[in-house]
């Protein structure tokens, strides 16, 4: 019993043990998981359809493009002005405005209005405080 | 005197700010005190780490407490914590008596806090004096008895392990740490990858992903629904809030604070367990359980005292043994980790003075969070209808800027939170647990090298069995909790078996 249970590590490929036990441990319990919930699995497609019918698309998917551009623009921007944290703030205020906009019921006047007065001041606010008072780069 | 030290103006002040951010964060439905504490760990970066602790620990307070205010004033909870205060405080609101069910509530938190906060601070240095005894071996061990009990304690067993197991296999990616006692070589990244990938991804972007994107993501998916409007508030003036509903209560309020404090104790449970535990004990062990659920204070002691003992309670095994107790204080290492503490069985030792400045953050919050519900408890009810299309951008926004200063402006953090933010809101539709694998994610290094090292050193396996008498009780208590799960869920099947055919 003793000997089934002796292993020597050799300390070049002594990365390489952990990982593969847990990537194991995760087969056999995936595996486990497959056996269990059988019909959870098949009936995966017929989740997946009822949550896409039953999502806000435009809010969900709007979020996604946003944000994705948001990301892709900050350091291009950025560059332009470098260590300055004008990148983050320039594309922090249109997007943190079309964000709002894009989550809003009633798009009025009454609406509208502290919305961007928000989406102008806040990113500004955050701006100073991480440029200028606690010295931290921004995009 | 020494605490004078970290007990300056700005202390308190950043307590009183924290708490009261807090309180709104948990006052707006939908908005957790993790998502607070995520949102607001960049602020602690150049606060250093006593004032950023008290922040930090002050929206704990008030975000675990601030869920009771739309629980009562609209029935729907404000966190998941504060379910149960449904049950009995929203009734009572109908009935006019929403100020004083609020009052009670606020009351009940306090005792919830401050029991657990006197389990912490005589509880926590004795765990740690043990546990500075552990070698590798059994800290391996605790790290796996902490997943199993979260395992445990999920919805679904099979799936909280392997939650669990994903998380430590995505914190193997990256480089083997030289200086941890690895071989520096890179494991687990895709080709064409290691310039991003070479230190796996960061702990606080993933975080910040998980609980405050993701979040975001749900509720876009879900229409961002309408809050409430002021017209449907009804704090209901009328009922007069008197102390001595609370003649009776004293041994529902020690029972509620304790077992919210044992739950906080156990790893990765979070606060919707301790207040269902402790309202459930509270209505089986009335005189009269039909009172409950029909506006019954005792139900709202019972959930809000439960839910706060969490708050000391969580920290007892993060202070002590390095372990988070909740997903909360798993963002409190993300704090630690910021300010290069490490936390373990030698924080307190090492850092006498931190440790008490985190006991008398945690007291101070706990009394302000009493004092701004308790007074202020009129406009607190408006926060509840705060409109969503104007915090959700700005928290976006501030989720992007804690990820990209982490480690002082990578892109890369920015596209880590990206891709958990969508990972946090796929788990939650393939019923994948969070909590596990976040612990799994947290703990994932420091378990491998306790593993590997054991085997370096000792060359068998059965070390893993043998090395301790707290070896095998740990092995004991890690069987018990697998099969005591096992047990419950099969009782549970039987019983729905049971009600479907009955």
């Amino acid at each position: 019993m003793s000997e089934l249970l002796r292993v020597t590590v050799d300390f070049d490929r002594s990365h390489l043990i952990f990982p593969t036990l847990i990537g194991g441990i995760l087969i056999l319990l995936g595996l486990a998981i497959l056996l269990t919930h059988r019909r959870a699995i098949t009936g995966a497609g017929a989740m997946w359809a009822e949550t896409l019918a039953g999502m806000d698309k435009i809010r969900f998917f709007g979020t996604l493009v946003l944000t994705i551009v948001y990301f892709l623009l900050m350091v291009p921007v950025g560059n332009l002005w470098p260590n300055t944290g004008l990148g983050f703030l320039i594309c922090s205020i249109p997007f943190v405005a079309l964000i709002g906009i894009l989550y809003m019921h009633e798009r009025d006047a009454r609406g509208l209005v502290p919305m961007l007065i928000v989406s102008v001041v806040a990113p500004t606010i955050v701006w100073w405080l991480f440029t200028y008072v606690f010295a931290l780069t921004l995009p | 005197m020494a605490i004078f030290e970290f007990l300056t103006p700005m202390f308190v002040f950043l307590i009183f700010a924290g708490t009261l951010v807090g309180i709104i964060f948990g006052a707006i439905p939908g908005m957790t005190a993790t998502m607070a504490v995520a949102v607001c760990l960049p602020l602690t970066y150049s606060l250093g780490l006593d004032n950023g602790l008290a922040l930090l620990l002050g929206l704990y307070v008030g975000g675990i407490s601030g869920g009771l205010v739309p629980a009562i004033l609209l029935g729907i909870p404000g966190t998941p914590s504060s379910i149960t205060t449904t049950f009995d405080g929203y009734p009572m609101a109908q009935r006019g008596e929403g100020e004083k069910a609020l009052r009670i509530g606020i009351v009940a938190s306090l005792i919830g806090g401050l029991v657990s906060l006197a389990a912490l601070f005589f509880f926590a240095p004795a765990l740690a004096e043990f546990a500075i005894k552990f070698s590798y071996v059994e800290k391996f061990l605790i790290i796996f008895f902490a997943l199993t009990v979260m395992a445990a304690l999920s919805e679904d067993m099979l799936l909280g392990i392997f939650s669990g197991f994903l998380g430590i296999f995505i914190s193997l990616i990256g480089v083997y740490d030289v200086t941890d006692g690895g071989n520096g070589q890179y494991r687990l990244i895709p080709p064409g990858t290691e310039y991003w990938l070479e230190s796996g991804f960061s702990l606080l972007p993933v975080l910040i992903g998980l609980f405050g994107l993701a979040t975001i993501l749900e509720g876009a998916e879900a229409g961002m629904p309408k809050g409430q409007s002021l017209k449907d508030i009804e704090v209901g003036a009328h009922s007069r809030f008197s102390w001595s509903v609370f003649k009776g209560q004293v041994a529902n309020l020690l029972r509620s604070s304790g077992i919210g404090t044992f739950v906080g104790i156990l790893p990765g449970v979070g606060g919707s367990a301790a207040s269902i535990l402790s309202y459930t004990a509270t209505k089986t062990s009335s005189k009269n359980p039909d009172s409950f659920g029909k506006g019954n204070p005792a139900g709202i002691m019972a959930s809000e005292a439960g839910n706060n003992g969490l708050t000391g309670g969580a920290l007892v095994p993060l202070l002590s043994l390095g372990i988070p107790g909740d997903s909360t204080t798993a963002l409190l290492i993300g704090a630690f980790t910021l300010q290069g503490i490490q936390v373990g069985p030698l924080f307190i030792g090492n850092n006498p003075m931190t440790w008490d400045s985190m006991i008398f953050a945690m007291l101070i919050a706990n009394i302000f969070m009493f004092g701004i519900m308790y007074f202020a408890i009129r406009w607190l009810a408006m926060v509840v209808a705060v409109p969503k299309h104007i915090l959700f951008p700005v928290i976006l926004m501030m989720c992007v800027i804690g990820a990209y200063t982490i480690n002082y402006g990578i892109m890369f953090d920015v596209w880590t939170l990206l891709i958990f933010g969508i990972f946090g809101w796929l788990m939650v539709k393939l019923r994948l647990e969070v909590a596990p694998f976040i612990i799994g994610f947290i703990l994932g290094p420091s378990a491998e090298i306790y593993f590997v090292k054991s085997l370096e050193s000792f060359g068998t396996l059965s070390i893993f069995f043998t090395k301790s008498w707290i070896a095998m009780l740990l092995w004991v208590l890690i069987l018990g909790s697998v099969i005591g799960s096992a047990l419950l869920a099969r009782r549970k099947s039987r019983e729905r078996a049971a009600g479907t055919s009955g």
